[in-house]
């Protein structure tokens, strides 16, 4: 397993044999095929991290549900602006990766 | 490290967002459609009616061959959400130059996946777009043929009712 990227809270990984990723929560850790990566990656994006600092999300608390309802997390905000900056980062690392692949 | 991600995905991440996007705009699009349709329907322009539900079919259409494009790619395509359509029009010759409007912003957006499709070397999407570039410049003639009846028959009682009836015959297209 070779680490993709690393934040403050979160770590992402990618499993050559078993084709598929895996995402280090504090306190779990989770097993994602492709599709399900992307749908983490459209949950993280929809996170509007402005209303945690103008009110309407008043208790800062975010919830994101993973690979069919199976896993839910309640993050607090200064783990959702790290999520935000994980995947990111995550993605940049696999369209890297892919670039090296390409150029070999 | 394998590169699981174009084992999975024959697209581009970034272009597939774009898609995405693309999708939510055909789905306004035929919204919007409808909207025209109906104030149609109210203002006795029967055939400008079927006009823009055929319209709205067809934006449809266009949603859902992106849609099926990026699933069968590998990637997800998302439903999208549609909202703050405009029912409130002040003439049939109003209504045309906003589907005018709507077309020249949707190419302008097709033109901006192509060229984000080049940077990022998705030639996969770029080819799959080639028959939406068409498909904007005919909608786009469509429509202008549409607003030119007006400067030619003008907008008085008799002179709409005899435009609606001429409405189907801007989709013809002119002998080579």
């Amino acid at each position: 397993m070779k680490v993709l990227h690393q934040s403050q809270f979160f770590t992402s990984y990618q499993c050559d044999k078993q084709r598929c990723f895996f995402i280090e929560f504090p306190h779990k850790t989770v097993k994602l095929g492709f599709c399900q990566l992307l749908a983490f990656r459209q949950q993280v994006r929809e996170i509007d991290l402005e209303a945690h600092f103008n009110g309407q999300n008043t208790h800062g608390m975010e919830m994101l549900m993973l690979c069919n309802r199976q896993h839910f997390f309640v993050l607090n905000t200064l783990e959702s602006i790290d999520l935000k900056e994980f995947v990111t980062g995550t993605f940049a690392m696999l369209e890297l990766n892919s670039l090296l692949t390409a150029s070999v | 490290m394998k590169d699981l991600v174009r084992q999975k995905l024959s697209i581009h991440v970034d272009v597939m967002d774009l898609l995405n996007k693309q999708i939510e705009k055909e789905a306004h699009s035929s919204s919007a459609y409808l909207a025209m349709a109906s104030w149609c329907d109210h203002n006795a322009l029967s055939y400008s009616a079927d006009f823009f539900y055929e319209q709205a079919s067809e934006e449809r259409e266009h949603m859902m061959k992106i849609f099926r494009y990026i699933n069968d790619n590998g990637g997800t395509a998302f439903s999208p959400e549609v909202g703050g359509v405009n029912h409130d029009f002040k003439s049939l010759e109003e209504i045309f130059e906003t589907a005018l409007d709507q077309e020249i912003a949707i190419t302008k957006s097709i033109h901006n996946l192509v060229g984000k499709c080049r940077k990022v070397n998705d030639y996969t999407t770029e080819y799959f777009l080639h028959w939406f570039i068409q498909e904007q410049m005919e909608e786009e003639q469509t429509m202008r043929r549409a607003l030119e009846l007006f400067d030619l028959m003008g907008t008085d009682v008799l002179g709409l009712k005899l435009l609606d009836e001429r409405i189907p015959q801007i989709r013809e297209k002119r002998p080579e």
